[in-house]
């Protein structure tokens, strides 16, 4: 459920700290005033196009290791960002004062950036309603209400609950970030916008006799967030489920490498969020197919014309790119460039049916209105970013997709992740896997890595299990861009079942 | 006194515990991003970031801010104060660095701290004019300053400038790619990364499939930077070592590399991004990690010093705070060069294998053995008869990085600067000194896109 509930209140300050323990509160009225005002410098400036955006965001991170609390940082940041359009041509400039003076300074630099940029440049935005609307995340108890002792706490009885006389290394972590976001544009949009992500995760790494194996939980690399307040972390049962992780990292030490061969593979709903996100989410992203992230992220296999038409994968397979998932990272009321929140199926049973947009790569291949626009802070450009990108689920039961495979394997949980420039050819590295024979789950194995290319592989998608397996996976370190951003996105996915696909290296 | 370092003793001022530490970090930046050979991320930046660590009865307690007015430093020191006293006393808690003068070190250049937003825009203007193909890159300059002042009587500041061009020369299945950096924007000619990336590009048309194998190779020096620098991430901390996770950990004292193989961390070189201090006040300095083939040496910084076995010693490797968690971290890796006067020389050496330009996604499969998985890209050659002969395409590797420094055919003699900031938060330059490497082995798993866009 979205709520819509802003407290308008005038004061001196822009924003005011009530105390150390309660994150600042943003007095919105005055900074959609000092939007307006950006807005207008920028105007005056030459602008045909101009949108401000004030970003004041905290963020928390408990982290404890081997019983030792390794981070309590309590990060605040704040600053109005200016986008422009001159002579068709962008500029961005930031000012970390929110001040009129510092609004002025960056909606000018913006305009003068813009015009001394080179290039032919005929940029054209798609329509969009100017939007006049609020947001809120839907919040059963403040992260920032919660002591940060009862957050140490937590890490250290999660760590407690990994040990294991093979485990050298245990971690816990959590975090929470608040941020409050004002937009205004030159074409009338005024949005105010207010959003809480919550996280945790552990892990286990465990050594011996030359073997170095990790297990994680909920997921690897940072665990899992959520938009949502601190009930998300305490659902997530860190010190409930550490036995597991901490016996399985260290069963790892004594488990076979996985074998080499094409074979079956069935995989768990965690690794599938990464697999969804480096091989549908970045190729869709349609600032890529244009070339723009070319020298860096790199592009696209995807043209322009394979929409509606190019078979992505089987007809199992069908992929949504959703803002309005409740939980999700990329959850909004609007995008970074005021367009609202919606759902649009990106791929219908193996189909190309849809690109994540912006405003401008929208106008230019001629269809949709954008609504993937993200910025990771008040200080950088926003780019098409995903938002929440879903596998929807099939039917059946993880239970059932084994019981299919006569000889296989069984991926969880991701360990290392690589894919070419346009996202072709990839190859994960899982965690952890089990030899499948017969329909049932065997011995244990380590090392597990599988490789493909991208609609060959999806093509070999025979099952998707049910909704009853469909979970939600939040990642908070997708990077793009130069200068660098970091993008909070989810994936909801099920486990699913690829046939005849190449795991460990070709012989 | 500059303004960071004043800005980092009132920070002190308002901090109350048994020892503090504030850091200050300020960004004066411009990015002329361009794409299609059009700028189309310009983005200029202003920043000024307030970092203060309280410690209390051992326990310690970290707040950043951007807000430098009085309130916000209150505010600042009361979330960290806070932090401090939810913390359980950290009974390996080393201390705060004692004050010691930082080395004096290159580094700032009055030009490219001057550069505003028209020369950036003029720059990359440059690179694109330069290129009869379509460009894909960036220029990008700015002046950083890192002070920190301790309750210890550490007051240290260093002002940097730093300049880059990246240049990819692309169109439809062909692509190649070029890159300066340096502190001195004298030293970075975007129109000469430009000519290079087309010349680059125009040889990869017509790409043609490789056999996974294993092959010998060229690596340029931004291939073989970038994999170096995904090794060295544990292979060469002493959080690595600690947590037996680093290639490193049984190891130190043994010839596991070719001899022609020597390898330092060194911030205190000219000819990088220089740095007088880390993170924590250390001063800076050379640190060999590898003499000869010979594994020398891991970087350290107090805290993973003091939880060492052996009484290791801070080298001067801590990173900011937000990085902690990845343990010491060598910013400065060098590699001593060889005698090869050209890749043209180390492709006659190699005689059979392949020419890799530049490498993508890297990813760390197993951090004991070294293994580290990625792709070639904007430039991959098969080398034939030794010369540089028909374009490959994209190629999936999957090396065992001890491996392919376990037999080297040569080094270039010159080494160059490699940029190793993708300018994700807070800038802060860093660079690797590398030449080119030839090698023996270089494990080819698969085959992907081509080159081009």
């Amino acid at each position: 459920m979205r709520v819509y509930q802003f407290r308008h209140q005038r004061a001196r300050a822009i924003v005011a700290t009530p105390s150390a323990r309660a994150s600042r509160a943003l007095r919105y009225a005055a900074v959609r005033e000092l939007c307006e005002h950006a807005v207008a410098t920028a105007l005056g400036a030459g602008a045909s196009y101009a949108d401000a955006r004030v970003v004041v965001r905290r963020a928390q991170v408990v982290g404890t290791r081997n019983q030792r609390v390794e981070r309590l940082d309590d990060t605040e940041t704040e600053g109005i960002g200016v986008r422009v359009l001159v002579g068709g041509a962008w500029g961005f400039a930031c000012d970390r004062r929110l001040a009129r003076e510092g609004a002025e300074a960056a909606a000018q630099k913006a305009c003068a950036f813009a015009k001394a940029a080179p290039g032919g440049h005929s940029r054209a935005l798609a329509p969009v309603a100017a939007a006049q609307g609020e947001f809120r995340t839907p919040v059963e108890r403040d992260p920032f209400a919660v002591p940060v002792s009862e957050k140490v706490d937590l890490c250290l009885r999660a760590e407690r609950a990994l040990a294991h006389e093979d485990v050298n290394v245990t971690s816990a972590s959590v975090r929470a970030q608040r941020e409050h976001k004002v937009f205004v544009s030159s074409e009338g949009a005024s949005i105010e916008q207010e959003f809480v992500e919550c996280g945790g995760g552990i892990d286990a790494l465990a050594a011996r006799g030359g073997v170095t194996q990790i297990r994680s939980y909920p997921s690897a690399h940072g665990g899992s967030s959520s938009q949502a307040g601190w009930e998300f972390v305490e659902a997530l049962g860190l010190e409930r489920e550490a036995p597991r992780v901490g016996e399985q990292a260290a069963a790892l030490l004594r488990a076979d490498p996985c074998p080499s061969g094409v074979t079956t593979v069935v995989i768990d709903a965690e690794q599938m969020e990464l697999q969804v996100h480096e091989s549908v989410g970045h190729p869709t992203e349609l600032d890529r197919v244009y070339g723009t992230e070319a020298a860096y992220a790199g592009t696209s296999f995807l043209k322009p014309d394979d929409l509606g038409s190019l078979r992505y994968g089987s007809e199992h397979m069908n992929i949504t790119a959703d803002s309005t998932t409740p939980g999700g990272l990329g959850t909004f009321g609007f995008d970074d460039e005021g367009v609202p929140a919606g759902r649009e199926p990106v791929v219908r049973e193996g189909i190309l049916s849809g690109f994540l947009t912006s405003r401008e790569t929208a106008a230019r291949i001629g269809s949709g209105g954008g609504g993937s626009m993200r910025a990771d802070s008040w200080s950088r450009m926003p780019l098409v970013r995903m938002t929440n990108l879903h596998l929807e689920p099939g039917e059946g039961s993880l239970d059932d997709l084994i019981a299919g495979v006569d000889e296989g394997v069984f991926l969880q949980t991701n360990k290392s992740w690589s894919i070419d420039d346009k996202r072709l050819n990839f190859q994960f590295g899982t965690q952890i896997a089990w030899e499948i024979k017969g329909g049932e789950l065997g011995r244990m194995l380590r090392d597990a890595t599988y490789t493909g290319q991208t609609p060959v592989f999806w093509g070999s998608l025979d099952a998707v299990a049910g909704p009853d397996e469909w979970r939600l996976h939040g990642l908070t370190n997708c990077g793009k861009g130069q200068p660098g951003q970091h993008a909070h996105v989810s994936h909801g996915t099920s486990p699913a079942r690829f046939r005849n696909v190449q795991v460990g290296f070709a012989q | 006194m500059t303004e960071a370092l004043e800005l980092a003793q009132r920070v002190l001022r308002a901090a109350e515990g048994d020892e503090a530490l504030a850091v200050v970090q300020s960004e004066r930046s411009g990015m002329a991003r361009f794409a299609s050979s059009e700028v189309h991320q310009p983005t200029l930046i202003e920043n000024q970031v307030v970092e203060v660590q309280i410690v209390r009865d051992g326990r310690l307690g970290i707040a950043t801010s951007n807000r430098t007015d009085d309130d916000g430093l209150r505010a600042l020191a009361a979330r960290a104060g806070e932090a401090a006293d939810s913390a359980p006393p950290d009974l390996d808690f080393p201390g705060l660095a004692p004050p010691v003068d930082p080395p004096a070190v290159e580094g700032f250049d009055e030009e490219t701290a001057s550069l505003d937003a028209e020369d950036q825009a003029r720059l990359a203007s440059a690179a694109i004019d330069a290129s009869e193909l379509d460009l894909y890159g960036f220029f990008t300059s700015g002046v950083t300053e890192v002070a920190l002042a301790s309750s210890t009587g550490v007051a240290v500041s260093q002002e940097m400038t730093d300049a880059a061009v990246l240049a990819l020369a692309a169109v439809e299945g062909a692509s190649g790619y070029e890159e300066r950096t340096g502190w001195r924007v004298g030293d970075v000619d975007p129109a000469e990364a430009s000519r290079q990336a087309v010349e680059k590009a125009k040889l990869t048309r017509g790409a043609v499939e490789l056999e996974p194998g294993s092959y010998a190779a060229v690596l340029e020096p931004p291939a073989f930077a970038e994999l170096l620098a995904y090794f060295a991430y544990d292979a060469f901390s002493g959080l690595g070592v600690v947590e037996e996770r680093s290639y490193a950990f049984d190891k130190l004292g043994s010839k596991v590399f070719d001899d022609k193989f020597s390898l330092a961390d060194d911030a205190l070189d000219p000819r990088g991004l220089a740095k007088a201090f880390d993170f924590e006040g250390t001063p800076k300095q050379r640190v060999e990690l590898v003499e000869d083939g010979v594994l020398r040496g891991v970087v350290w910084d107090r805290p993973t010093a003091k939880r060492a076995d052996g009484g290791q010693q801070t080298t001067g490797h801590a990173p900011p705070s937000s990085l902690r968690h990845w343990g010491p971290l060598a910013f400065a890796l060098s590699v001593a060069p060889g005698d090869a006067s050209s890749t043209e020389e180390l492709a006659e050496r190699v005689g059979d294998g392949i020419y890799v330009t530049r490498l993508h996604y890297l990813s760390i499969v197993d951090p004991r053995e070294g293994i580290i998985t990625g792709m070639t890209r904007d430039g991959t050659f098969r080398i034939r008869g030794g010369k540089i002969a028909d374009p490959l395409m994209n190629l999936r590797f999957t090396a065992r990085v001890p491996e392919l420094l376990a037999e080297l055919q040569g080094l270039t003699r010159d080494p160059v600067l490699i940029n190793q900031n993708a300018y994700y938060d807070d800038r802060y330059p860093t660079g690797l000194l590398t030449p080119a490497v030839a090698t023996a082995r270089f494990d080819i798993t698969g085959v992907g896109s081509g080159p081009g866009v």
